[in-house]
């Protein structure tokens, strides 16, 4: 039952405005000398809930959703193999893959048999839901911090796979690539049934259940996938 | 002939510091209002953003001067000017200081010393509302014509208090010169009070410095603009200079009713307990007295901007059952004892 409302008997003091006036007064003025004084500070950022945009940036959490990039290995080898399930996951219909075989000479460029003779992302459409990212089995596209997306033509927006892939060189240069995905620790005995129990539950309960049963099968990709990858 | 050169200096003086100080308030009033709300306000024009009024300016000029098709074409132009100019021409009256002696001759810090100096201000404040109301009127526009509306009703609910409180200051001073008032608040009575209005007519204060918010359009009177509830009120159609004006004399009014507050109850340029003029030589107690006067109506100035960033808008049957339930019958009260303590001492 809702609460019922009790209406308050204004004091005398409260009807004739003034001395509450000056209540809130008080109140501006202390929060008028607060900001006055930190903003006579010198440096960046010094007003606590004032972040002055292009000298001064919120901090990113590692795992923001930024332009895409399409990772290397550690031997600078391309991940993506070309299968075409990010462009599958994607709700925006904004990626397009065309597999293909490595060039005679060039099987060392890529990580695996197949890899990708075009790779593009419209940024014009892309929403940054990241399930490319989830959907990608070799942990190939990755969304980076890179916010300020802004072009002077529409054709810019639409990112190529060279543009895609100096967008990795830039963010491992300037360390800001994602932390590895931490694995979720499974028991050996159980992880096939298990695996099993979640493939065969429908997708809206997986989410709703507990941790292990939803993250085991992405485990088993991602594990496979480092496994190739980042940890050789 | 030199009378004529200094009077023409003194309007030319004033009437620039006026403009310099309205234009300076919209920088303070934005800055002021970002400090209060935890931003910072514009602070890239310039050193701590102090040529944004400038760009402003520039801005407003520059703008296409737009009439709408349908807008009565000759009240839409009146509007804007009936408006600033009984603000620019309601500062003639109020002193800006004592008096400046200069090769023997004494100038008066103030443009003209008319015996009816009060009834002057008081008139010319009442036909700034003309500009409010030919404008919303003038605009055929729904809100602008629901903006001129609540000013002409917001003016029939505070007009009289307000009146009524300066009626009792002119009960106490027994003059309607401005600076005849000014120079009565020397010195101190009863011993250690100064002798400023503030003391003697307390409550005709704040009836007055209430009815100034009202008179002004400001916040938590800016029934006429109410931007969260009318877009803009009377000036919703204006553009470019034409808008200016009306925002212009806004500031310009502010001005002008924060100096009466001065005037009247606050000693104009007389400090408490001190007397300037006896170790001031003629020259320099001119300038004091100036900044004095001016320092204190920076305050109030300031109080307009603080008051306007801490009180939330009245609603319009608010504003009416204030001013005629309210502020009408403690005017009377205010009036009755001040003329029985007058009709007392006397």
């Amino acid at each position: 039952m809702a609460k019922p409302v009790v209406k308050k008997e204004y004091t005398f003091l409260e009807r004739i405005y003034l001395w509450e006036i000056v209540k809130g007064l008080k109140l501006t003025f202390k929060h008028f000398t607060f900001n006055f004084k930190e903003s006579l500070k010198k440096g960046p950022h010094t007003v606590p809930t004032c972040w002055q945009y292009p000298e001064d940036r919120r901090p990113i959490a590692p795992v923001f959703r930024g332009a895409h990039m399409l990772c290397l290995d550690d031997e600078g080898r391309e991940l993506c193999v070309g299968c075409g399930m990010c462009a599958r996951a994607c709700p925006a219909k904004c990626i397009t893959v065309k597999r293909g075989k490595p060039a005679e000479g060039e099987e060392g460029k890529y990580a695996g048999k197949t890899m990708s003779t075009e790779f593009t992302i419209d940024m014009l459409r892309c929403i940054f839901c990241g399930f490319c990212e989830e959907a990608c089995p070799k942990g190939a596209i990755q969304l980076g911090q890179e916010y300020e997306l802004a072009e002077y033509t529409m054709d810019a927006c639409i990112y190529d796979k060279e543009r895609l892939l100096a967008n990795f060189q830039k963010a491992k240069a300037e360390g800001k690539l994602k932390p590895p995905k931490k694995p979720v620790p499974v028991a050996e005995g159980d992880k096939k049934a298990a695996a099993k129990k979640a493939a065969q539950k429908p997708a809206g309960k997986e989410a709703t259940k507990s941790k292990k049963a939803t993250s085991k099968p992405q485990a088993e990709e991602k594990k496979a996938s480092e496994s190739k990858g980042e940890e050789t | 002939m030199d009378n004529w050169v200094i009077a023409l200096i003194k309007v030319v003086f004033i009437w620039t510091w006026t403009l310099l100080i309205a234009t300076l308030m919209t920088w303070v009033e934005r800055r002021g209002s970002a400090m209060m709300q935890d931003r910072l306000g514009p602070n890239r024009a310039g050193p701590f953003g102090l040529f944004q009024p400038l760009a402003d300016g520039i801005k407003l000029f520059t703008k296409e001067d737009i009439i709408p098709e349908k807008a009565h074409k000759i009240l839409f132009s009146l509007g804007p000017i009936l408006f600033a100019l009984p603000a620019f021409s309601a500062y003639a009256v109020i002193p800006f200081g004592d008096k400046l002696v200069v090769n023997g001759k004494e100038i008066i810090l103030q443009v003209a010393d008319v015996n009816v100096g009060f009834l002057y201000v008081v008139a010319l404040g009442a036909m700034a509302v003309y500009g409010i109301v030919l404008g919303g009127w003038g605009s055929n526009n729904k809100y602008s014509i629901l903006g001129g509306l609540r000013s002409t009703a917001q003016l029939i609910s505070y007009e009289v208090p307000f009146g009524l409180s300066l009626l009792a200051v002119v009960l106490v001073y027994g003059t309607f010169s401005l600076r005849e008032i000014s120079l009565a608040q020397q010195g101190t009575f009863l011993g250690f009070l100064p002798n400023w209005g503030i003391f003697k007519q307390p409550l005709g204060f704040i009836l007055f410095i209430v009815t100034a918010y009202a008179e002004a359009n400001r916040v938590p009177f800016d029934l006429p603009e109410a931007e969260s509830e009318i877009v803009a009120g009377y000036h919703t159609e204006y553009g470019s200079m034409r808008l200016g004006l009306y925002l212009f004399g806004e500031y310009v009014n502010m001005y002008t009713l924060a100096a009466l507050m001065v005037t009247l109850y606050f000693g104009a340029w007389h400090l408490p307990y001190i007397d300037m003029s006896k170790f001031l030589g003629p020259v320099s107690y001119g300038i004091a007295s100036f900044l004095v006067f001016f320092l204190k109506t920076a305050f109030f100035l300031w109080l307009f901007v603080w008051v306007r960033w801490t009180v939330p808008r009245f609603r319009y049957d608010q504003v009416m059952g204030l001013g005629w339930k309210a502020l009408i019958p403690l005017a009377l009260v205010n009036l009755f004892i001040t003329a029985l303590c007058i009709q007392l001492t006397v």
